[in-house]
């Protein structure tokens, strides 16, 4: 499933949205999503896609797709990242 | 003076989420009080209260409900009804003459609970980012002011059990005085959580759950009394100045005539007489009545050994001799005690009792306390009767006693 439809089904999970309204245009705060709501919704990305999102406070994420290539952006590092040794040989 | 029309009346209440509702069941002399369900029930020593049937998400959308405590739901449902009920338009009025006054004890209750239980039971940073929005005691007036436009004054008052009564007298005071032509007040209260059924647990002040009946639990005056039983809900009232009421052909349910409000200053708790019996006369005077003119007490009635037997003493101390023969009762033994919401859930009910001329019961007073001994309307509403000022009791911890006075509009 690509990262556009993982956001839509939590998008239409949490705020009972429909695929239709959550284009990859769609403005956040006409659905519903204020500020205080993507703070939420970063705990929701983070179990869902298995990051961690950094403490900053993000304000360029004003549509569905500004949230998708800022994951995007986050995932591919973070499952590149190699392991870190625990012990030395 | 300026005078207060009451036009609008709403609640969601234990035993009813409209004032018909609950009224019919008041009369019938029903008791919202129950066990609680599971997992409250496995956890507390006394687990009764009084909750209200009522889902959030039949009444806002998700995005909403993510903002709004239980408590706020309770209200914006609750104040809905009192502006539908007076048929206001805010669109029609000057809205920086309107405003908003609510009582409530806790606020945003469960909000609080559930952050402490992320923080400290799951040891986790993952509070959620609405919880101070949702929690904060001044959220629910903040909301009725923003979702009507109502510009003018817009206050919170925390007194613990008599926070509406006060919310509703300080509502009339500023319209008397001229700030404003309409005050949307009211209370609301969202107290059932565990910890905050444990904490009131640990006063020792809940009523022990009678075995046989739970319903039963809250028996005010009588002898057998062991304490409160805590309830939840909101109740509001649309106030209007008596002219512009008048004008723009309100239906005047009543007229809230008569405030008082005094402190004890003895005990964090204790009630004194002299704080409650001031606190009636103050109410009195400012309705420029004698007691002979009230003709039914909605009482404080808690249940408690303490605050049933000082109101008792309190009130032969206003009314004399005829303090037996008033009709006093207490619908707390149906109800609940609503705590912040209680004052105006209670006035709601008199203001009822005076259209209706019906008197509800005081339920459970099946052994008489020789301590409490007035006419408490035992076991049985009483019907047929010319009921033209009612006066209702909120005395709380902390001392803060708020009596309100109210008069059939019938008269003018």
């Amino acid at each position: 499933m690509s990262t556009l439809e993982t956001l839509q089904d939590l998008l239409i999970r949490e705020y009972k949205l429909t695929r239709e309204q959550l284009a990859p245009d769609a403005q956040l705060s006409a659905l519903g999503v204020d500020s205080l709501g993507m703070l939420e919704l970063m705990f929701q990305i983070e179990d869902r896609f298995g990051i961690t999102l950094p403490d900053d406070n993000p304000t360029n994420l004003l549509t569905v797709n500004d949230v998708v290539v800022y994951i995007d952006k986050l995932v591919a590092p973070q499952r590149e990242a190699p392991m870190t040794p625990t012990c030395t040989p | 003076m300026r005078r207060v029309a009451i036009t609008g009346l709403g609640v969601v209440a234990p035993l009813g989420n409209c004032v018909d509702e609950l009224f019919t069941n008041l009369v019938a002399g029903r008791s919202g009080v129950c066990r609680l369900a599971a997992p409250l029930s496995e956890r507390l020593r006394s687990p009764i209260g009084a909750p209200v049937q009522f889902d959030g998400r039949a009444h806002f959308s998700a995005p909403r409900l993510r903002m709004l405590d239980r408590v706020s739901q309770l209200a914006l449902v609750a104040a809905a009804q009192a502006i539908a009920d007076a048929r206001l338009d805010f669109a029609a009025e000057r809205r920086e003459r309107c405003g908003v006054c609510v009582g409530t004890s806790l606020g945003g209750a469960e909000t609080t609970e559930d952050g402490y239980h992320t923080v400290y039971a799951e040891h986790s940073d993952r509070v959620k980012p609405y919880s101070v929005l949702a929690a904060m005691t001044n959220a629910t007036a903040s909301w009725l002011g923003i979702d009507y436009g109502l510009s003018g004054p817009n206050l919170t008052y925390s007194t613990a059990c008599s926070s509406s009564a006060v919310a509703l007298g300080e509502a009339a005071r500023r319209i008397q005085c001229g700030d404003v032509d309409i005050m949307l007040a009211g209370g609301a209260e969202a107290p059932l959580t565990f910890g905050v059924l444990r904490a009131w647990e640990a006063m020792r002040t809940l009523a022990v759950q009678d075995p046989q009946d739970p319903s039963s639990s809250c028996r005010p005056f009588a002898r057998t009394r062991t304490g409160l039983v805590l309830g939840e809900g909101a109740a509001f009232v649309a106030l209007e100045e008596w002219d512009h009421a008048v004008a723009r052909g309100a239906m005047i349910h009543a007229e809230l005539s008569g405030y008082g409000l005094t402190t004890d200053v003895t005990h964090i708790t204790r009630p004194s007489i002299e704080g409650q019996t001031s606190a009636m006369r103050a109410a009195l005077c400012s309705a420029g009545l004698h007691p002979d003119a009230i003709d039914y007490v909605n009482a404080h009635g808690t249940g408690t050994l303490q605050n049933d037997a000082v109101e008792t003493a309190a009130l032969k101390e206003v009314f004399g001799k005829r303090a037996y023969s008033v009709p006093v009762s207490s619908t707390k033994s149906m109800h609940g005690h609503l705590l912040g919401a209680a004052g105006a859930l209670e006035f709601v009910i008199a203001v009822t009792c005076l259209e209706r001329g019906i008197v509800p019961p005081t339920m459970h007073l099946d052994s008489p306390d020789a301590a409490c001994d007035l006419d408490y309307v035992a076991g049985r509403a009483r019907t047929g009767m010319m009921l033209r000022t009612v006066l209702s009791n909120s005395f709380a911890f902390g001392g803060t006693n708020a009596v309100l006075i109210a008069q059939t509009a019938a008269r003018h």
